[in-house]
This record gives structure tokens, C-alpha cells and sequence, in this order.
């Protein structure tokens, strides 16, 4: 006899920037919570409330039972940042974690990207801080701002990093580390759980080179070569150069402090009818791009699943905040499941968590082109009240023309974790454009516990 | 052009990069004496065109300016090639920098004026009108040899200045760089004139940064590509080499078909070039291949650089191709009529011959690639666009194309399958551009109208133009003043013998409308206030002579429209049409071709907008950044695009 399969998707409201979703799987009496990432980006008292708040509000969802399953995404504080507030109320109420295998500690090479990340946030921090003592002008902000994302922008514990070593200690099972290709059973239901990303590589280049000496990502190691040596002029600017930057890029007796330079060339420059050319600050820009850099790198660490409900084949995709590297390795993934490919999982996508908070960068073109589901409805995790979008030159969360397309794509059935219906989504008052009447359940919005609900028929 | 003084400068510096002197087999050609054209540079070098100012922000540091003129350095050809001298750095990005300017200037016909600086001068008040701007001449280019410590190097358009980047080299040791070196991009041939080639396109089409389709960042990218390419493949010495290491064939592996081989290779994940033309390494056997034609590319493949490698392939392609036929029968002569050749090396003198020929080749196609610019239309370029203009720009200098430039170029263009809109055949009566018979005998009464005055205005020009001695800003003073005129007259219709009907349906004919223009998108009509203000963006006279010794003396006048939407959910964007129109000075003035983009389309308004709001899977952002929305409505930046 068929069974009736219901998944019962819940977007709390952490009422900044912030993931946390309680997904329920129920199957005639069998029922399976699993909870992905629980964070929001400041760690104010503010926010801990709301965490804390959202937290208990789960608990009574569950009734005693235990979370079957907690998903750690990936280590930015927007993600994880609950699993140090709330610590104390997930005790006891996880019976198994799922992290990607980059937290393995384990894989030699899982260390290795750990290190050369944890190096390069080291040296952006110091790199933040020679800026601010140099009061040098120009817009800065990428650097603090991601700094953010790590929980280090201000002195103290490194909250996301916290999050997750409370991850690993806060099931009763032991920690499953997700591989890409690997496909999970959800205990006693019909749900698979396909691990999409990370990618064991970031360049598939590497896979095959026997040349062992090379690290993970090359283009990491490269990244934390050019911020030594950013560090290493910012340093010399604000104290005396070390040996090393003496005679760097070239021997010492070459190098002319403006007074003692050539003053034909001096004056050139200076001249001020032409000071729209000069270069002083341009190589600061530096910082900020590096900054970009680590953010990327870490979004792109994201674990990323496909729950596939067996029975209709139709799928949530999660994409945690992968970025286009992420994305772009799923294409290569060789399922253990006959004719199964990635391709399918997209085609089949009725719900669809946007990618970092649909910034641009966290939703390929390709794929979501793909995703061509009658059915398929978006979540956006993002709050327009968020400073950090708020601000001048602030993100672009949603991205105007991301946020277009997928109302385009799912038909006017695109959910914001602030307002509930995104504008011009709303089931009464966008009636003939926006098709929430084609599907079975109609969305919920509970302001009072902090949640925007929507239900799939499996 | 300037004829009187044939003096010329012989400079010494790298043919290939650093990396190559270092290599006991190319160690003997990877220096050679570059011949520019002589001008009065003092400390710098700081010449007519370019500045070249060695300022290091980072390491807090000026180094001292080469002096070009001194005793020491004009008695030994220039400083000997030295990574550890900034003085050298200076000279040899002067060099290359001169070097390309002079390939531009040659196969232009005229002198190079930078693209003017915008200088804002309207307040910001209220809502985001439309500021005032003014145009500044801009005399010289800057050139920072040692600007930041990063694996790059950009051209910023609105510095108008060309910021090269130095690095440590990747710790593991590869190729032939020293592990942990520090690695200059300012002493690459290849990325000195590929950036330069940037703002010189800028100069030329400051519309080709707007990112108005797929083909827009990608053709800016192939173009600087192929220009520092072509540009390497006209030094003999290196061409020897390479056709006795490859026994003629330069279809073979070889160095010559790379670009920025150390800067490449000194990257953490270098596996050899940054960019080939011929062929690269498989990333999964790691080996190197040649590249086949493949006709779906250009369906496929839509990142920048990887779509821009296919223009590069293309135009190597049809370098091949005249490579292989042009030599058959020097190929017959050495072989005795089988044309199969015995093993071992070839002749000396065979090898001295092939070079000759592709050398030759690869200048002569240099300057078709280059003069093509004058046949583009002034705004949203496509592959296609580009395909017509080569063939156009040299029916017009080599009208009896002896030796199957044409043909060949059009082969290698179908072989990779790039063609263009609305051609019935790929013949190079239907590729190249029309000659205007379409217009009435009204229009062609304005026509005539238009161009007696353009001649009467350029006069001036001309004049300047061909003489010796004079400062670039009195010609570019004297377009303004022709620019203005022209826009007043065509603006308030000062052509008084011809009505507004036909005067509207003229207008149509150059890609322009005479008053309003609307659009439909996605349910939303789009309406411009009033007739789209016209710029006139260029008049210049140009006089060249091409591969058969045919010379051309024309004008080229761009003039574009600009359609800005305020509301609605396209606000923000912009659409533009226009035209490069060309006429004839030894024709008396004869209007020979309109090359445009109409403003009314609606079609190419719904492609365009499709394209810029990401609706298309051809779209790829150009940059990855959260602060930055997806659009492409932001100009193409060079500082993101080419970070590696």
C-alpha cells in the first residue's frame, strides 16, 4: 500500500541574517525532524533572544522527541551561531549530526584546507587592524564586514568555530562527515538525502596529480602569499620593515622614500592638476578582495543536500551558501543510482532554499535554469532590515535580478523569511499572476513564533 | 602622420618573458633589440604619449626614472635585460608600449588620441538625474610599473592608467621560475601590450566596455589577446626557432603560441601559460593539445577569457591556414616536388624563408584585426559585427586579396561556427558591409549636404593631421569643434532641403530615431522622454595604406543615442544605437558605408535587456562579489576581470 508522505518545511524568522530550518518528514506515524543550521550574523543580546526564542519554539514543535537529525553547514556564524547560544537547549534533543567532510578531523586534507583558511582569517584580522591604525581613506568595509561572517570582527571567541566543535559533541550518535555522491536514508522513511558539495576539490585539476606537495587549493595558497605580503607593506607603513620586505621587490638601494627620490618624477606625480591619477590607496583594494576571497572559499565549503521524497521523486534542495565552485562541481558527481544524475535532482526541485540568501553569487545561472518544476517554490532566508543591506554599498540581498527570475521560475511563489510572501507573491492579493492555488498546501505565517511554514506532498 | 624624422630608438629588452633567459634552450633569443620611433622622452621615460612613473605605493617607495636620453644608456641599445633593476622595468614597458602604440597608429592611418577623461560637474541634487559632464583631453597615459603586490595588472579607464602588479612566485619550484621569486607582470610582453591594447580599444570604442551582450567583455578580452599574439609572432628571431624546433609546422607545440608563460606558470596551480592560442594542457591528462575547430563553443562557452579564447583561436586559426598554403610551394621546392620532408632539422635558409612568410602573415593580419576598429559599429559589438568589419576593412585596402586573406579568414570563422546575424552566404560579398544604395533622392540630396559641410569642417583636421610637429591636442580640439557642429546640425535638422519625413527615414538608415522611441518588455511599455540626445563621438580623417599599396583616405564619424529608462522594472538601464558611417575624401567625399545598430530595435532591446537582467543562461556575472548586484548594467571592470 502507498504511503502518504508529507515534508513540512519551517524558515525561522532569526530577524537578521540568519539560516535555520526545521524540516519535518511525516509518513503515516513515522515522523523525522531534521534541523539545517541555526544562526544569525550579530551575536548580540538581541539576537541571542530571538535564537533562544526559536529554539524552544522547535522544542514544543518536537514534543519530547529529539531532533533525528542537525545540519551544520558551514562555518559562518549566519549559520551556526545558535549552537553556542542555545547550547544548553540542544543537549539531550539531537540524536545525530551531519557536518561535510571538511570538518572531518580525520582527513589529513580536511586539516590542511582548515589551516591555510584559519591562517588567511589571521592575517585578514591583522590586515584590518594596520588598516584602521593607518587611517588611510578609502571604504574598507568587506574586510570588517566579512570578518563578521567569522565571529572575529571584534575581539573575543571565535563563535563559528565554537558552533561547530559544539556540533560535534552534541549528538548522541557519532558525527556522519558527508562526501559529495554519498546518498543518505532518512531512519524509517522514504526520503534519500543526496550530498551535493563541497567538492572534495575546488579544482578537479588536482584530482589526478600525483604531485602530493601541492596544497588543497592553490589558489588559497596563493591568497595567503599575497596578504603576508600586504601585511608585510602595511607593517613596514606603520613600523620599520623587516628584513624581508627591506628588499623586497627590490634590493633596498633601489628604494627612494619620496624625499630622497628623483624629484622631476615626484613632482609629476604630486602635480595637482593630475591627482585623479595617482595610485596611493589603489593597492589597498587588495584587502577587500582577499577578504571576498576567504568569504567565497568558506561558502563554498558549504554542505549542500538534495532530499529526495522516493515516491514522487520530488526534491529540496539545500544549498547553504555554495557558491558557483560548489554548484559547479555537482555536475561531476557519479550517483550509485542507476540513470540517476544531477541533472535530475534540479528538474525535480519543488522547493528550492535559495543559496546565500540570494546574493547573486549563490545561485547558478545553469541550474536554475534547469529547475523547471510545476510545483517549484523558493525560501530566501534574508531580512531587509539587516544592516549590513541596509547600508550604502551595502550586499545585495536579494539580488534584483535573482529575486526576479526566480519569481518567474516558480510562478509568483517565492517566500522571504521577513515579510513571508515576497512582493508580488502573495496568494490574495497577486491572485492570477502568483499560483499558489495549484498546490495542495497554502504557506503559513506565524510572526508570533517567528516562522514561515510551507508544506509539500510527497 | 608625422613622415619627416625616420630616426628610430633601438631599445633591449625580453622577447618572450624572464622566464625564458633563465633556460639554456631559449636563453640565446629571449633578448632582442626593439626598434621604436624616436621622440623626445626626458626622465621617466616620459614621452609624447605615455608617462611612465615608478611609483610603489606598497613598499612606500619611488625608484629612480630611466633616463632614455643619457650617454650610458643610448650607446649600449637601452639598459640590458635585468629583473632586479626597476630602471630596466621602466624602459621595457616604454618599449612595448610604443611598440604597440606604433602598430596601432600604422594600420589606423592616424594619430592616437586616449579616450577623454569625464569629469562630472552637475551637482547631485535630488533624484539621480542625469549629471553634467565635461570631456578633458588627456595627453599621456600613465604607466605605474610597480602599482600593487597582487598576480595581476589592469588598465583603469578612468585613471586613464595602466597599473602593472608583481607577486611571490608559488613555493613549489616550476617551469624554469625560482620558487618563492618575486614575478613582475610589467616585464611580459604579452601583458604590457595586451593592457595597452585595452585603453587603446578604449580610445577607439569607449562604448565596448558596457556589457550590452555575451560577446561584449569576451571581445575585449580576445582583441587585447590577439594583438599582443600577432604582435609576437612578427619578431623573426623567435618565428626561427620555433619553425626549426618544429620543422615548419606551427601548428606544433611552441611557446609562440602563449601568452605570459612565466606569469603562468608562477601562479600556485601554473600549468604553463595563461592563455594559448594554438592549443593547452588537458587538466586531466596534463597534456598538451592542439585545439580543434569546435562549432559549439560559441553556444557554450560564456565566461570571458574562455569565450574570448575562441575570437584568439579563430583569428590563429585563419593564421594557419595562410601560413600553410603561402608555403607549400617553398615546402615543394625543399623537397623536391613531394612536399614530405627527410627527418632531421631543416635548412637553414628554409627556416630564414617560413619566417619571412609568417612574419609577414602575422603583421599583415595585425593590422587588418586593427583596422577592422573602423569598421565596427560604435556600440553593443558582437563576434559577427567583428567578422564583417575584417572583411570590409580589407576589401577596402586590398581590394584583389591575392593571397586569400579574406577567404581564409571566413574558413577559420565557419570552422569555429561564428557567424553573423542576417547573412544569407558566407561569401565576401555578402559578409562585407553595404555601400548605401538604398537611399532616396532626398536623402542622398542630405547626404551630399552633410558631407559638403564634413568637408568643409574636416579641412582643418587634415591639415593638422599631416603635419610634423604638432600637438595632438590641437587635433583633438579641432574634432571637438567638428563633433559639435555636426551634432548641432543634426540635432536641430539645420538641413533645410529635405522634409521631416524623409529626413526621419534618413535618420532611420544610420541606426537613429528622430524623436521618440518606445518599447514593449515584459508587459511594461518603455517610452524615452523625447527624441534620445545624439553624441557624436568621433570625426577623424585617416590615410592608410594597405597590404597591396591601395591607399584609403576616409573619414570615420561614430555617433551614438542613448534611450535611459527611470522607471519601471529597467530602471537603472541604458539602451544604445548608432552608427560608424565612412565616407571617401578622394570620392569627394562619397558616403561608402553605414555601419549600425538601430535604436528603435525591438528586437535587439528585448536581447539586450534579457541578456543584462540575467535571464539568459549565456549571462555570466562578472563579478562574484555580494556587494555587487548581477546586472549587466556596470561597464566592464579590467581590475576584477583579470584577476586570475
Amino acid at each position: 500500500m502507498a504511503k502518504d508522505l508529507t515534508a513540512n518545511v519551517r524558515m525561522y524568522q532569526v530577524g537578521e541574517l540568519g539560516d535555520c530550518f526545521l524540516l519535518t518528514f511525516i509518513e503515516d506515524a513515522d515522523e523525522v525532524n531534521v534541523l539545517i543550521d541555526c544562526g544569525s550574523f550579530r551575536n548580540s543580546s538581541k539576537s541571542q533572544e530571538r535564537l533562544s526564542a526559536i529554539v524552544k519554539n522547535i522544542k514544543s514543535k518536537l514534543n519530547g522527541k529529539k531532533l533525528d537529525v542537525v545540519v551544520g553547514t558551514h562555518q559562518h556564524n549566519d549559520h551556526v551561531s545558535g549552537f553556542v547560544h542555545c547550547k544548553e537547549l540542544f543537549k539531550n534533543n539531537i540524536k545525530q549530526v551531519w557536518l561535510s567532510w571538511l570538518d572531518d578531523p580525520k582527513s589529513a586534507l580536511a586539516r590542511r584546507v582548515n589551516d591555510d583558511q584559519k591562517k588567511l582569517l589571521g592575517q585578514l584580522q591583522a590586515i584590518h587592524a594596520q588598516i584602521a591604525r593607518l587611517n588611510v581613506k578609502g571604504d574598507y568595509s568587506p574586510v570588517k564586514d566579512i570578518l563578521g561572517f567569522y565571529g572575529v570582527d571584534a575581539p573575543g571567541s571565535a563563535v563559528p568555530a565554537e558552533g561547530i566543535a559544539n556540533l560535534k559533541i552534541l549528538g548522541d550518535e557519532k558525527v556522519d562527515y558527508l562526501t559529495p555522491g554519498e546518498i543518505k536514508r532518512l531512519p524509517g522513511i522514504g526520503v534519500n538525502v543526496y550530498v551535493l558539495g563541497p567538492p572534495r576539490n575546488m579544482r578537479l585539476l588536482f584530482d589526478k596529480d600525483p604531485d602530493k606537495d601541492e596544497t588543497y587549493d592553490p589558489a588559497l595558497a596563493l591568497a595567503n602569499k599575497d596578504a603576508e605580503k600586504l601585511l608585510s607593506a602595511l607593517r613596514a607603513k606603520v613600523g620599520s620593515a623587516d628584513k624581508q620586505e627591506e628588499q623586497f621587490p627590490f634590493n633596498k638601494v633601489y628604494k627612494k622614500t619620496e624625499s630622497k627620490a628623483d624629484q622631476e618624477i615626484v613632482r609629476v606625480y604630486n602635480n595637482h592638476l593630475n591627482s585623479w591619477q595617482k595610485i596611493d590607496a589603489d593597492w589597498l583594494n587588495q584587502a577587500n578582495r582577499l577578504a571576498l576571497f576567504l568569504d567565497s572559499f568558506t561558502n563554498n565549503g558549504s554542505l549542500a543536500l538534495a532530499f529526495e521524497l522516493v515516491k514522487s521523486g520530488k526534491v529540496l534542495l539545500f544549498a547553504a551558501d555554495a557558491q558557483v565552485g560548489n554548484w559547479l562541481s555537482w555536475q561531476d558527481i557519479k550517483w550509485p543510482v542507476k540513470n540517476m544524475t544531477t541533472n535530475d535532482l534540479l528538474t525535480n526541485t519543488v522547493l528550492y532554499k535559495v543559496g546565500h540568501h540570494a546574493s547573486h553569487n549563490g545561485t547558478l545561472k545553469k541550474a536554475l535554469e534547469t529547475m523547471k518544476h510545476e510545483e517549484l517554490v523558493a525560501m530566501i532566508p534574508v531580512d531587509k532590515s539587516d544592516p549590513n543591506i541596509t547600508k550604502k554599498n551595502g550586499w545585495k540581498m536579494p539580488a534584483k535580478n535573482l529575486f526576479q527570475r526566480l519569481k518567474e521560475k516558480t510562478h509568483f511563489r517565492v517566500l522571504t523569511m521577513d515579510d513571508g510572501f515576497a512582493d508580488g507573491c502573495n496568494p490574495v492579493k497577486d491572485k492570477p499572476k502568483s499560483k499558489w492555488n495549484e498546490l495542495p498546501f497554502k504557506p503559513k505565517i506565524d510572526k508570533k513564533n517567528f516562522f514561515v511554514e510551507y508544506k509539500i506532498q510527497g | 602622420m608625422a613622415t619627416s624624422k625616420k630616426l628610430s630608438r633601438l631599445l633591449r629588452g625580453y622577447s618572450l618573458d624572464p622566464g625564458f633567459s633563465t633556460r639554456l634552450d631559449t636563453m640565446s633569443i629571449n633578448e632582442m633589440v626593439y626598434e621604436i620611433r624616436w621622440e623626445d622622452v626626458s626622465k621617466g621615460p616620459i614621452g609624447e604619449y605615455f608617462e611612465v612613473i615608478d611609483y610603489d605605493p606598497a613598499s612606500n617607495c619611488f625608484y629612480d626614472p630611466v633616463e632614455l636620453n643619457s650617454v650610458e644608456v643610448l650607446a649600449q641599445n637601452g639598459l640590458p635585460p635585468s629583473e632586479g633593476n626597476p630602471a630596466f622595468h621602466q624602459q621595457f614597458v616604454y618599449t612595448i608600449a610604443m611598440q604597440t602604440l606604433e602598430h596601432f597608429e600604422k594600420s589606423l592611418g592616424r594619430r592616437v588620441i586616449w579616450s577623454p577623461r569625464i569629469v562630472v560637474t552637475g551637482k547631485n541634487e535630488g533624484q539621480r538625474e542625469r549629471l553634467a559632464v565635461k570631456q578633458e583631453y588627456v595627453p599621456k597615459l600613465r604607466l605605474y610599473p610597480h602599482a600593487f603586490r597582487e598576480a595581476n595588472a589592469y588598465y583603469d579607464p578612468e585613471k586613464k592608467a595602466v597599473l602593472f602588479g608583481y607577486f611571490e612566485a608559488a613555493a613549489t619550484a616550476r617551469g624554469s621560475n625560482l620558487p618563492g621569486g618575486v614575478i613582475f607582470s610589467c616585464l611580459s610582453p604579452d601583458i604590457i601590450s595586451h593592457e595597452l591594447t585595452h585603453a587603446l580599444l578604449d580610445s577607439i570604442h569607449p562604448r565596448f566596455i558596457e556589457n550590452t551582450n555575451v560577446d561584449a567583455p569576451a571581445f575585449h578580452e580576445a582583441f587585447a589577446d590577439i594583438v599582443a599574439l600577432l604582435q609576437r609572432f612578427s619578431v623573426p628571431s623567435l618565428l626561427e626557432y620555433s619553425i626549426a624546433s618544429t620543422k615548419g609546422n606551427l601548428g606544433e607545440y611552441s611557446f609562440l603560441g602563449e601568452l605570459a608563460t612565466q606569469f603562468g606558470t608562477a601562479l600556485e596551480n601554473g600549468r604553463g601559460a595563461l592563455r594559448g592560442a594554438i592549443g593547452k594542457v588537458d587538466e586531466k591528462t596534463g597534456k598538451w593539445q592542439k585545439y580543434k575547430p569546435d562549432p559549439s563553443l560559441y553556444h557554450t562557452v560564456f565566461e570571458p577569457h574562455e569565450r574570448g579564447s575562441v575570437l584568439v583561436a579563430v583569428i590563429f586559426d585563419a593564421f594557419i591556414r595562410l601560413y600553410n598554403v603561402k608555403t607549400a610551394d617553398l615546402l615543394r621546392i625543399a623537397t623536391n616536388g613531394s612536399g614530405i620532408l627527410q627527418p632531421g632539422a631543416i635548412h637553414p635558409d628554409l627556416v630564414k624563408r617560413l619566417a619571412r612568410e609568417a612574419a609577414e602573415i602575422a603583421a599583415h593580419l595585425l593590422h587588418v584585426c586593427i583596422r577592422a576598429l573602423d569598421y565596427c559599429p560604435p556600440v553593443d559589438i558582437t563576434y559577427g559585427d567583428y567578422l564583417r568589419a575584417l572583411i570590409t576593412a580589407d576589401v577596402d585596402t586590398a581590394p584583389k586579396d591575392e593571397s586569400g586573406y579574406r577567404i581564409a579568414l571566413i574558413e577559420a570563422f565557419r570552422s569555429w561556427g561564428i557567424f553573423p546575424d542576417r547573412v544569407n552566404t558566407l561569401s565576401v560579398e555578402s559578409l562585407c558591409w553595404s555601400k548605401q544604395d538604398n537611399l532616396t533622392q532626398a536623402e542622398k540630396k542630405a547626404v551630399a549636404y552633410i558631407a559638403r559641410q564634413l568637408k568643409e569642417w574636416v579641412a582643418p583636421i587634415v591639415e593638422l593631421s599631416y603635419t610634423d610637429g604638432v600637438d595632438r591636442k590641437e587635433i583633438y580640439m579641432a574634432s571637438q569643434k567638428v563633433q559639435k557642429d555636426l551634432h548641432d546640425l543634426l540635432v536641430q535638422k539645420k538641413v533645410n532641403i529635405i522634409n521631416s519625413g524623409d529626413w526621419s527615414s534618413l535618420m532611420k538608415k544610420f541606426g537613429l530615431a528622430d524623436g521618440r522611441v518606445a518599447f514593449r518588455y515584459d508587459d511594461e511599455t518603455i517610452t524615452s522622454d523625447a527624441m534620445p540626445p545624439i553624441e557624436v563621438h568621433k570625426v577623424r580623417p585617416v590615410y592608410r595604406v594597405g597590404r597591396e599599396g591601395v591607399v584609403v583616405d576616409q573619414v570615420i564619424v561614430t555617433l551614438s543615442q542613448t534611450v535611459r529608462i527611470n522607471k519601471g522594472n529597467l530602471k537603472g538601464s541604458k539602451f544604445r544605437g548608432g552608427c560608424t558611417f565612412i565616407l571617401n575624401i578622394s570620392k569627394g567625399y562619397d558616403l561608402e558605408y553605414v555601419i549600425y545598430k538601430n535604436v528603435a530595435s525591438q528586437q535587439r532591446f528585448k536581447r539586450q535587456m534579457d541578456y543584462q537582467m540575467g535571464k539568459t543562461e549565456e549571462f555570466v556575472a562578472l563579478s562574484e562579489s555580494m556587494y555587487e548586484e548581477e546586472s549587466g548594467f556596470k561597464n566592464i571592470s579590467f581590475a576584477k576581470l583579470h584577476l586570475h
